[in-house]
């Protein structure tokens, strides 16, 4: 019994690490920002808003309004794998949050919600 | 060790602690919303109810429904692992499920023994009754 509970404790050790590790660097804003950036809406667990713009070059805030009882963020990736971060808002339920997002080369970017994936937006920098 | 049914003080404690453990975890998950949270919640929330409804079957089996509810619990965790999200309620309700993983192996030892020796046993035991069924067209000859 004690192997197992030993077992136990190291697949959690690992789930955990592997959870602290999947953390990746994201760029930070840096130099001036623009705090009248567009609103994106979270309602009846999806987006409300279609394509979002942004002036590109320029940092800017962005303004979540979560409108559902259920927690979500903003997170902007490169494309819709996910994998490259740009920005990664906190996780809030019921509440507005402000997100500063870095300068954006020119193009189309993906975000989603990160506790609800199937929450999926584009953001469009020009 | 023989796997026994009557509870001993520390046994109802554990008891207590796993159904309350279980039901917390299920109410995080149900306030997550989506259909694959609240599912997860309902998994749980029967699960919490399996562990101690004293019904024959589920009594005869409750070593079956710990090692499930034991495997639940830890394929979310590592579900967790793998997509995130990674925030505080994230990161209690995983706190949770490893120490509700924890109180099952105990509760498992305490009333059921070795899990292999358990296992081992009901398979022989799973073997001998389909052993001893008739075969089709036999019955009633």
């Amino acid at each position: 019994m004690k192997r197992i509970l030993l077992a136990l404790g190291l697949v959690a050790l690992a789930a955990l690490s592997a959870a602290c590790s999947s953390a990746t660097a994201q760029p930070t804003a840096s130099g001036p920002v623009d705090p009248n950036g567009p609103t994106i809406v979270a309602k009846d667990m999806k987006f409300t808003s279609g394509p979002v713009e942004v002036k590109a070059g320029a940092n800017v805030t962005i303004h979540f309004d979560n409108q559902d009882s259920a927690p979500h963020n903003v997170a902007i990736y490169t494309d819709s794998g996910a994998s490259t971060p740009i920005s990664i808002g906190e996780i809030v339920s019921s509440g507005k949050k402000d997100q500063v997002v870095p300068a954006l080369q020119p193009g189309t970017y993906f975000f989603r919600c990160d506790v609800h994936h199937d929450m999926t937006g584009k953001i469009v920098a020009t | 060790m023989t796997p026994r049914s009557s509870l001993r003080p520390l046994d109802v404690v554990i008891r207590i602690a796993i159904v309350g453990l279980t039901l917390g975890t299920a109410y995080i998950h149900s306030t997550l919303g989506g259909l694959l949270f609240t599912m997860n919640a309902l998994g749980y929330l029967v699960a919490a109810v399996a562990v101690v409804i004293p019904l024959g079957l589920a009594i005869r089996f409750r070593w079956f429904i710990r090692l499930g509810l034991m495997g639940y619990a830890a394929t979310a965790i590592v579900a967790w692992a793998i997509q995130g999200p990674y925030y505080s309620t994230a990161f209690l309700a995983k706190g949770i499920e490893v120490v509700l993983i924890t109180l099952l192996a105990v509760d498992f030892a305490r009333m059921d023994g070795n899990p292999i020796n358990v296992v081992k046993s009901e398979l022989a035991l799973l073997a001998t009754k389909l052993g001893r069924r008739p075969a089709t067209g036999q019955a009633g000859a």
